[in-house]
């Protein structure tokens, strides 16, 4: 059969932002995938140089929206260890229990919207966005704010935390853990969404490891990596959980690693809590021209909800001299046509979804 | 702007709606140079004016939204569709795949210079009458990225723009409100209601080039 070229995007229901892909189908077979990005392109990078360190958090937010603290606290973190500032302690408690419910956000956001792409389980977008109100109404609570929080300063958090932090904080994990459950009926019981899934999208542990992947793909691979548990951070090394790994390599297989994390998620958010010491936890206040940083470039990373998160950063004494942002769903992303080929093109989608991307942050 | 709940009406207020119903209908065919009288008027033009103002009430209560989201506030415009806003009992059904079936355009984020033909093309192909909200700062002026290189400062450069939702991003509430300020525009209640041109925004940049 001839080949035929078919063009995906730049603006479709289930490329998840504006991603394009050039598909060549041989029948209904995929032999080509070619992702065309750089539709949002603004130059995060280059504006982050004209401004000054405590400016940045709100370019940083909005690399990732579906998870918006996790950069923002790598960025934090990063211009925390080139101005040499320590972190209170109370405050890292507040930081990982909030970073853990957003990671929960993030992955609730993205099951509901999987389902829906694979063949308009649109009950579960229902179901999933009904608990993300939940978690996003308990940050907004904290924080000040719904979406983009801009919370964290350094050394702490912007402002003291309301006193019913925790009592919300237990509840909202006594809410979520059996609302999760539920989805194992919705989905792991269901024909549809196996046949969708299994099998669909295969990745070994060697090309996992050879093109760089990180994250819930690269464990979904059979490699057990974690930022959080190989080089623990704020407290990580003192609260107790596993980090989930399948050997499946497919579709399914990254379905069943975000599900576990969420799990994993909660098991640290109630952790967090019993041991969280009282006291203090806002950080300094913004100034403009604060305290000068050392000039040693500085290496951070994080695990965000879509792999492992690094900023590069060459100090200046006010503002960041040069950055580079090393996102996770960009070398996610170029696994695209390794995986799609000898596909059909039904499970583009599927293959697609499973990767979790988020395009600003893959356009930068 | 009316409550989410509305309570019955009473008596009086239906003897109100009645009376300006009727008057309405006597303004519009005023409008149309006619006699007050109905009775000593074309049936044609009589027919037509009441018939303007049904199409007009339809759409006013059957905006369907184009699925199009850019960036961050997509995420909000994804709140909006779901289970707590409840969209639909105002009339903003679903959110359709093809512009062909889209009345309202809502621009969630920021316009790059390669999705500026894009989003032009997509406007082409939506049936007349079309509407425009900016959703979000940067769809409205550009918002945190205003400096940068490869960005628009607004889509009402490109586009007629009937609503604007500011916030960064808006909450979903302010969509919700935004899109009834739309339905009284729709509606004839306030002003604008026919369909602006691009030729006609002052904030369009002559000079503009891609």
């Amino acid at each position: 059969m001839a080949i035929m070229r078919i063009n995906v995007g730049p603006i479709h229901p289930s490329t998840h932002g504006v991603l394009r892909l050039v598909v060549d189908v041989d029948g209904d077979t995929i032999k080509d995938v070619e992702p065309h990005i750089g539709f949002l392109h603004r130059g995060v990078e280059k504006l982050m140089e004209t401004r000054m360190y405590m400016q940045n958090p709100s370019y940083t937010e909005k690399l990732d929206y579906a998870a918006p603290m996790a950069w923002d606290d790598l960025y934090v973190a990063s211009v925390e260890k080139a101005l040499g500032v320590e972190v209170k302690e109370a405050a890292q408690y507040a930081r990982v229990i909030l970073l853990e419910y957003q990671r929960i956000a993030s992955h609730l956001l993205w099951l509901g919207t999987f389902a829906n792409d694979l063949g308009q389980m649109f009950t579960l977008f229902m179901w999933t966005f009904r608990e993300r109100a939940a978690v996003l109404k308990y940050l907004e609570d904290m924080t000040g704010s719904r979406m983009f929080y801009v919370n964290l300063r350094l050394g702490g958090l912007s402002r003291e935390l309301p006193p019913d932090f925790k009592d919300r904080g237990y509840k909202l994990a006594d809410y979520l853990e059996p609302k999760i459950a539920e989805y194992t009926d919705m989905l792991d019981a269901n024909d549809i969404f196996k046949e969708r899934t299994k099998g669909v999208g295969k990745l070994n542990k060697a090309d996992a490891l050879a093109y760089g992947a990180t994250g819930p793909v690269l464990r979904a691979s059979g490699v057990e990596y974690d930022v959080r548990k190989n080089f623990p951070y704020y407290i990580y090394d003192k609260v107790k959980f596993t980090v989930p790994v399948e050997s499946g390599g497919d579709a399914f297989s990254r379905y069943r690693i975000r599900f576990r994390e969420m799990q994993e998620s909660i098991k640290i958010i109630r952790q967090a809590l019993d041991m969280m010491p009282g006291g203090s936890v806002a950080g300094q206040p913004i100034k403009l021209i604060g305290q000068q940083a050392k000039p040693d470039p500085v290496f951070m990373e994080r695990e965000l909800p879509r792999g492992n998160g690094i900023i590069y950063m060459v100090p200046d004494k006010q503002r960041p001299f040069r950055i580079a942002l090393r996102s996770p769903a960009y070398i996610n992303l170029s696994l695209l046509p390794m995986l799609c080929k000898g596909e059909k093109f039904a499970d583009l989608f599927a293959i697609l979804g499973s990767i979790d991307v988020v395009m600003a942050e893959i356009d930068k | 702007m009316p409550d989410a709940q509305e309570a019955p009406y009473t008596q009086e207020e239906l003897m109100n709606a009645e009376a300006e119903m009727t008057q309405l209908t006597m303004d519009s065919l005023k409008k149309y140079k006619m006699n007050n009288n109905v009775m000593f008027t074309k049936l044609s033009d009589a027919t037509q004016a009441i018939a303007k103002r049904m199409v007009n009430w339809s759409h006013t209560n059957s905006l369907w939204p184009l699925q199009f989201g850019l960036a961050c506030c997509a995420m909000e415009l994804m709140d909006f569709g779901a289970s707590r806003i409840d969209a639909e009992r105002k009339g903003y059904l679903l959110f359709r795949g093809t512009p062909r079936q889209c009345d309202v355009m809502i621009v969630a984020g920021w316009v790059t210079k390669s999705m500026v033909p894009r989003i032009k093309r997509l406007y082409e192909q939506m049936a007349k009458p079309r509407y425009v909200v900016a959703y979000g700062e940067c769809a409205t002026s550009g918002g945190p990225w205003w400096e940068s290189y490869n960005i628009i400062r607004g889509i009402d450069q490109v586009l007629p723009v009937d609503v604007y939702a500011v916030g960064c991003p808006p909450k979903p509430e302010n969509l919700f409100g935004a899109l009834m300020k739309l339905q009284e525009k729709v509606g004839g209640k306030s002003a604008g209601d026919k369909e602006r041109s691009i030729t006609e925004n002052p904030r369009r940049a002559e000079d503009f080039r891609l």
